[in-house]
């Protein structure tokens, strides 16, 4: 043992048990004569703390694991008052967390329309931020500039990689795409998909048959992804396969293509079922579909189960889905619209012909939907200045339900036109419109655009006893007085 | 009287008596509930309407600083003044106005009377020399009988063994450190109630006990031999033991004009004090601590912003060099460094570290200003100067250090701790920031 560990032996189970060592001879020292042992002990571990602390030296790092220092930035850092106005919403925001992290979004936005970045020191604070709100992380980029991107990289324990993101993102050639582990190649498939969507097929397509049927299915689920018409030969394999994963990925994707063969199957069942009936043909008569045969079940439509009656609606919801929108009207010669009057009162046949629509972004099927029914599904289909107009229609009718509007409201891009600002207001400054303004008080300070501020600040000077829809009108107005500031900062 | 300039929010914040206060402040930091508000050149003043009927009367002596509200709020400053003085810092309230409110101007005029008063009174307070000689005479037979029981302490505990005091209960640490206080040395009681936690939350307990033991030994022999010892040993020995010497009797003793460099700031609070050190360097390179302590409640003197130059002459605590020093007068601000001046490497500033713990063995940090290292973000983050040696980070905020530096080669300023730097500045883009 060396004297140190020997001193800690003995100080660990006292001079009682455990003779005290002598220092060494090197240290030139010498105990005096008849030391009671705890002294002895005491006097060296004196000795010990003075020479570790006299005698430390500097330690090497294994130079490897050295971080390469991060490029130079090449844009202008934010200075003034646009740098005061981020480290005062980062380090002692004025205004709530929602508004918080919206300005802090415009903040970045601003700067990347200036091309300005962020000044080094608030990159900390504001990685933070971004690592829990989205909305700020998506707009990150470019203003955080080259020292951001690294020091993500750094934080993200990417050491000694200064790549910034994307660059690294060079597609492995496609004997190496098969040696992947399943759930990388089922990611790096989805980033082929987007850029090159025929050489993602044609990799898939070569390896299929060495494939397990669970990677087939979550291989083919990525080809949502920028689906077309050139995709049906690989679909129309995979309904061939064993494995009901695999046959139900490619129904789905295949149902969203109604030029497709199996499309024309569905719709030859779909004719024989449909029937205009009524005295004055008013009304279209729609039949349960037959037994499946073998045909009818390999287009995925389900077959009897083991056991209990078989689901007919279901095997007619499966065949609306992947029947053409245009059968329908076919059979009955009228328009969309007309059809969908005809169908009043079916309600799982409009539902079914509302999802396939919506899943097509058949834009004539969706706008003739919209009018009796406000769907989301269907108003995300619409270009943002027809949803809005469309929202704005539904709220003047006065027909639908304010909290109905609440999630459509909140999709719609943001700032909203003046129409729909002042009819929104209209609404939550109503009566009993306090509980739809606490609804979309996340939403509303954003969305109001800059020439409704004044109209909050107006209605906040009116008395009124609902405390929620005051705090959202004071958001908005603090929201756009803070914006103000921004646009003039960067001015 | 100087001017004081317009704080910044985070000298503000540094006011605040705790996180409610400031947090409670800034609900308040706007212009809604104030009215009468201004300020000059020492004052800021304002009204703001609370609950009651009659608004608070807030004032701040900026100079000294100083508070008063007329709120009853037991915090202090109150989160009234905190919020004035936000307000004034942003520039959105209390803007100007020459003429100091009435109750203001009345305050301020009190306060200056007491000042004078007492330091009249200082200096004619009756010094009785034997009396003096008496209680330092009774004071030294104290500690004497303090010491000799912990010495007998401390072979006890070696006899034991320090496995055995690892099972000791708090209260047995505890009940030393009381009698170590009792014998009117604070500074071991610190230490000695410090190991008593210190034993359980660290992985290398049993050498960091050993080689404390070990000092505290060699405190005990040295303060036996005190006679023996020359003027600056003695000095530091009674700031280990915690024998203080009196702000007065520094204030009376020669000063250092400067100006003088603040190199960078340190605060720590163990829970139960709070603690701020200010390293200052002064016009012949010459390095000194300010120390501030304040209980939890209260707050602590405003924290100087790393490379501030000030315009301040410091009188010196005895001790060896980095002395102990406090302003002597008033502070004011003269302008920004640009840089640290020139650093050393990262073995000559250990070289440095090793020469002042011979001259004083008690001695816990040691500042160092190192050139040319780089952040590598290693275990809890280390230093690395530009022939590879390379020295491990304590209270390192990585992350930011990162932000400010790119991994560049830059000028830092920290304190050497148990073989580990703590940084406290950094010298970037021609400007000293703190990390």
């Amino acid at each position: 043992m060396t004297w140190p560990e020997e001193l800690r032996a003995a100080a660990l189970v006292g001079t009682a048990r455990h003779a005290a060592p002598s220092p060494p001879a090197e240290l030139g020292v010498r105990p005096p004569e008849g030391l009671p042992a705890e002294e002895l002990l005491l006097d060296q571990a004196a000795l010990a703390d003075a020479v570790i602390r006299a005698a430390r030296i500097p330690r090497r790092l294994d130079p490897t694991t050295l971080a390469a220092p991060a490029p130079p930035d090449d844009c202008p850092q934010a200075q003034g008052e646009a740098a005061r106005l981020l480290d005062l919403l980062l380090t002692q925001p004025p205004v709530g967390a929602e508004l918080r992290t919206q300005l802090v979004a415009d903040w970045l936005q601003y700067a990347t329309a200036s091309g300005l970045r962020v000044p080094h020191r608030l990159l900390p604070p504001l990685l933070t931020v971004a690592d829990s709100k989205s909305s700020v992380a998506e707009h990150l980029h470019p203003a955080i500039g080259t020292r951001g991107r690294w020091l993500q990289g750094m934080l993200a324990g990417n050491q000694g990689s200064s790549d910034m993101p994307g660059e690294h993102q060079q597609a492995p050639a496609a004997d190496d795409w098969a040696e992947l582990a399943a759930a990388d190649a089922t990611t790096e498939l989805e980033r082929l998909r987007r850029t090159d969507p025929a050489a993602a097929r044609r990799q898939l397509g070569e390896h299929w048959e060495g494939m397990a049927a669970r990677e087939r299915a979550a291989h083919l689920a990525v080809f949502a992804t920028n689906l077309g018409s050139a995709d049906e030969e690989l679909l129309e394999r995979a309904l061939d396969s064993k494995a009901k994963s695999v046959r139900d990925t490619a129904a789905g994707l295949l149902d969203r293509l109604p030029d497709s063969a199996r499309a024309a199957r569905m719709a030859a069942r779909l004719r024989p079922l449909l029937r205009l009936g009524g005295v004055l043909r008013q009304h279209l008569d729609v039949e349960l579909p037959p037994e499946p045969d073998a045909a009818a079940l390999r287009d995925g439509i389900p077959a009897d189960p083991r056991s209990g009656e078989p689901d007919r609606l279901a095997r007619l919801d499966a065949i609306i889905r992947g029947a053409p929108l245009d059968t329908w009207t076919a059979v009955a010669g009228r328009s969309p619209a007309s059809v969908l009057a005809l169908l009043k009162g079916e309600t799982r046949v409009l539902e079914a012909i509302a999802s396939t629509a919506a899943l097509r972004a058949d834009l004539e099927w969706v706008r003739a939907l919209l009018d009796d029914r406000l769907d989301l599904r269907l108003l995300a289909c619409l270009p943002p200045a027809e949803r809005e107009e469309r929202l704005l229609r539904h709220l003047r009718s006065g027909a639908a339900q304010p909290f109905a509007l609440v999630e459509p409201l909140r999709s719609l891009p943001r700032p909203w036109g003046a129409p729909l600002a002042a009819a929104v207001l209209e609404q939550i400054t109503a009566k009993n419109g306090g509980q739809l303004a606490v609804m979309l008080a996340g939403t509303l300070p954003a969305a109001l655009p800059p020439e409704a501020a004044g109209e909050c600040r107006q209605l906040l000077e009116r008395s009124d006893d609902d405390a929620g829809r005051r705090r959202v009108l004071r958001d908005a107005v603090q929201y756009h007085s803070f914006r103000q500031s921004l646009t003039e900062a960067f001015r | 009287m100087c001017f004081m300039g317009r704080w910044s929010e985070d000298r503000v914040a540094g006011a605040a008596p705790d996180a409610a206060s400031l947090a409670a402040a800034r609900k308040l930091a706007r212009p809604g509930p104030w009215s009468g508000t201004g300020s000059n050149d020492v004052l800021v003043w304002g009204k703001c309407q609370g609950s009651g009927k009659a608004p608070y009367e807030v004032s701040v002596d900026l100079a000294a600083p100083a508070y008063r509200c007329s709120c009853p709020s037991r915090k202090f400053p109150c989160k009234h003044a905190l919020a004035l003085l936000l307000l004034w810092s942003r520039g959105e309230a209390a803007d100007d106005g020459v003429e100091a409110a009435g109750f203001a101007r009345e305050w301020a005029a009190q306060r200056a009377d007491r000042a004078t008063v007492r330091e009249r009174r200082q200096p004619e307070q009756p010094a009785d020399p034997a009396a003096q000689a008496k209680r330092l005479a009774d004071r030294l037979a104290l500690m004497d009988a303090g010491i000799s029981d912990f010495s007998r302490w401390l072979a006890d505990l070696v006899r034991t063994g320090m496995a055995s005091a690892r099972t000791q209960p708090y209260s047995w640490w505890d009940g030393a450190a009381a009698r170590l206080v009792d014998a009117q040395l604070p500074g071991l009681a610190e230490q000695v109630r410090a190991m008593g936690s210190d034993i359980h939350a660290r992985s290398d307990w049993t050498d960091h006990l050993l080689h404390r033991a070990g000092r505290w030994w060699a405190l005990t022999k040295a303060w036996r031999m005190r006679e023996h010892l020359t003027a600056v040993e003695l000095a530091d020995l009674r700031v280990a033991i915690g024998w203080t010497v009196p702000a007065a009797e520094v204030q009376g003793t020669g000063a250092l004009p400067g100006p003088w460099l603040v190199l960078g700031a340190h605060r720590s609070d163990d829970g139960r004090l709070q603690q701020q050190r200010t390293w200052l360097r002064g016009p012949d390179g010459r390095v000194v601590l300010l120390l501030d302590f304040a209980a939890r409640s209260e707050s602590l003197a405003t924290p100087q912003l790393a490379g501030a130059v000030l315009d301040a002459t410091v009188a010196l605590y005895p001790g060896s060099a980095p002395q102990r020093a406090m302003f002597a007068g008033t502070v004011g601000p003269r302008g920004t460094a640009e840089t640290l001046g020139g650093g050393s490497s990262i073995a000559s500033a250990l070289a440095d570290e090793s020469a002042a713990v011979a001259l004083s063995p008690w001695r816990e940090r040691h500042p160092v200003l190192l050139a040319g290292v780089c952040v590598c973000t290693a275990g809890s983050g280390w230093l690395r100067d530009e022939t590879g040696d390379a020295l491990p980070m304590v209270d390192a905020p990585l992350d930011s250090l990162l932000a400010l530096t790119g991994g560049h080669p830059v000028d830092l300023f920290g304190e050497l701790e148990e073989g580990r730097v703590r940084p406290l500045s950094v010298v970037v883009n021609g400007a000293v920031v703190t990390p």
